[in-house]
């Protein structure tokens, strides 16, 4: 390649490269960095503390709740969104009468920004105006209203339901994709075989797309465990602390405290799982583009 | 093979019944935003409101309403001008180039996709705040346009690499600089890619949250999404002017995503089917 082709794909590449490289990387460095040192709002001066700021972060009576919330919250959210996601790739797969237009729909609550249904999440569960209370009352299954967020019994399922809903419409569409690419002649020989509906969807459909189903189960894990709009609008991270994950736990010590140190610290931990969901993720895109290759 | 009768009915409940799961939320919104504030909320509630009226929305759009609105098209188009620009750049160069180092860097940009956001906002916030740029557009279309980039580098690199490059060759057998290649032929071919990419940040900008938060303090810098949020505290009572603030804040992306689910939808599916 000649010289000046080089120069070229460099400066091309220099702006966007220079942009990751100081706002991204070095700002990860940064958090690990900042995580030895200890600041308060008292104290703003950040002094270099070595571990003491990690004892009190994981000796503290929070963390244990963080770290199982994040687990529920994560998990819950992402089998969830995944299958429901799934079921409606399969129906909408099936050029139904009115397809086009509830695809469109489909998407709908992916598009809407996430304060916005996070806001009308936590009307929809108000315990005296919300139309959830209204509805169960009404159908008979409560007897007197309930107060789904502020109950720390009910306060995580309620936003892990809100969450599936925001998030299932790109795992739909995803799915989808992948749906339409499975061979016709597959399922044909298959229903000639004399399998049925399921036997079909077990043994020829989810083979196919099983790539595709590793990958955003990662993808919509790490999307997941970062996601801080809507717990932060429905609860805070409360009641007592029932709703917190890293995210909003970063959020309020950090910038409801100013407490940046210990921040950096639950930022260090939420870094070392993802890198850990990141290794997953890279292994199953090399799998699945590795198994491309020989087929 | 045609399905049975029962089978098609079964199926038509079904799409119905996903149907009425996405809209609820939707269909609760508009109904609470066009109830007059005199009508009293009835317990268990009422779907749709006896008489409709537009005032909601005549009082929501009050003036703070209006520096958000403002702020969010200011910011989010600002980002989504750079963020595309950059990144079509870098795209290029990421599918074209034949440098040793492409495959490592095009790694790193993969990688940076996946960064939390919270976990590296206080080193960002203090070189905001050493910048003096705390509470100013900049700070926000800065951390926007890093967030975006390696999600616009990967969806364009994806239309890129998929471009055939003879007429490239063509054009430069022909005489044509490297600029006037890359401005006169891959910018046209790639329009359908540029357009999915730019909805993409669009809807990615205009809802962000965590930042805006942090990095702006007074009203008048404040973003739609944590206008809203601080409308909860507020007006907290008056549900219908928040509904009917929510409507206005969703219908733009709603509206600018309908238009161009075309070119969105098979651009974001290619990218990430075919990795």
């Amino acid at each position: 390649m000649p010289r000046n082709d080089t120069l070229f794909h460099w400066l091309m590449l220099a702006p966007a490269l220079a942009i990751l490289g100081v706002m991204l990387y070095w700002p990860m460095l940064g958090t690990v960095i900042e995580s030895f040192h200890d600041s308060s709002f008292i104290r703003p001066q950040p002094r270099f503390v070595g571990f003491e700021v990690y004892e009190r972060v994981f000796g503290g009576r929070d963390f244990p709740h963080i770290v199982r919330n994040s687990v529920v919250w994560t998990v819950a959210v992402v089998l969830l969104q995944n299958l429901l996601g799934l079921l409606a790739a399969l129906l909408l797969n099936r050029g139904l009468p009115g397809q086009g237009m509830l695809r469109a729909i489909v998407l709908l609550p992916w598009v809407l920004p996430g304060v916005v249904a996070a806001i009308v999440w936590r009307f929809m569960y108000d315990p005296q105006l919300g139309l959830i209370n209204s509805l169960l009352l009404r159908v008979g299954v409560l007897e007197q209203t309930a107060a789904w967020l502020a109950d720390s019994s009910t306060a995580m399922a309620a936003a892990i339901f809100a969450a599936v809903w925001k998030g299932f419409p790109f795992s739909a569409l995803i799915y989808l994709a992948a749906l339409q690419s499975v061979e016709r002649e597959q399922i044909e020989a298959a229903t000639i075989d004399g399998a049925g509906p399921v036997r079909r969807l077990v043994d020829v459909t989810l083979p196919a797309i099983r790539g595709v189903i590793v990958v955003n189960i990662v993808l919509t894990t790490i999307l997941t465990f970062n996601y801080f709009d809507m717990i932060w609008v429905l609860t805070r991270g409360g009641p007592q602390s029932a709703t917190h994950i890293f995210p909003t736990k970063i959020y309020e010590v950090g910038f409801g405290q100013f407490r940046f140190g210990e921040a950096a610290t639950y930022g260090v931990v939420s870094i070392l799982v993802l890198a850990v969901l990141v290794a997953f993720y890279l292994l199953a895109t090399r799998s699945t583009a590795a198994r491309r290759r020989t087929a | 093979m045609r399905p049975s009768v029962p089978e098609r009915a079964a199926l038509a409940g079904l799409q119905l019944l996903l149907a009425a799961f996405v809209l609820l939320p939707f269909f609760w919104m508009v109904s609470v935003s066009l109830k007059p504030a005199t009508e009293p909320f009835a317990i268990p509630a009422r779907l749709w409101p006896e008489a409709p009226t537009l005032d909601n929305y005549v009082t929501a759009f009050r003036p703070e309403f209006r520096t958000y609105f403002v702020n969010s098209v200011i910011v989010s188009g600002a980002t989504v001008a750079i963020t595309v620009t950059l990144g079509l750049l870098a795209a290029y160069s990421f599918t074209r180039a034949r440098l040793v180092l492409i495959t490592a860097l095009m790694s790193l940009v993969v990688l940076a996709q996946m960064f939390p956001h919270a976990a590296i906002i206080i080193p960002i916030y203090r070189m905001m705040r050493g910048a003096g740029l705390l509470n100013t557009y900049a700070a926000l279309i800065i951390a926007y346009v890093s967030v975006t980039l390696p999600v616009a580098i990967w969806l364009l690199r994806g239309f890129l690499g998929k471009m055939p490059v003879a007429l490239e060759e063509a054009a430069t057998i022909d005489g044509a600089g490297r600029l006037r290649v890359f401005f006169e032929i891959v910018v046209p071919l790639a329009r359908p890619g540029i357009i999915a990419t730019a909805v993409y940040v669009l809807i990615v900008t205009w809802q962000e949250f965590l930042f805006a938060l942090s990095f702006t303090a007074t009203r008048e810098m404040r973003t739609l999404p944590v206008g809203l949020n601080d409308f909860v505290g507020q007006y907290g009572i008056r549900y219908g002017e928040l509904m009917a603030s929510s409507v206005m804040v969703s219908v733009p992306v709603i509206a600018v995503f309908f238009l161009l689910q075309r070119y969105f939808v098979a651009g974001l599916t290619a990218g990430a089917v075919k990795g």
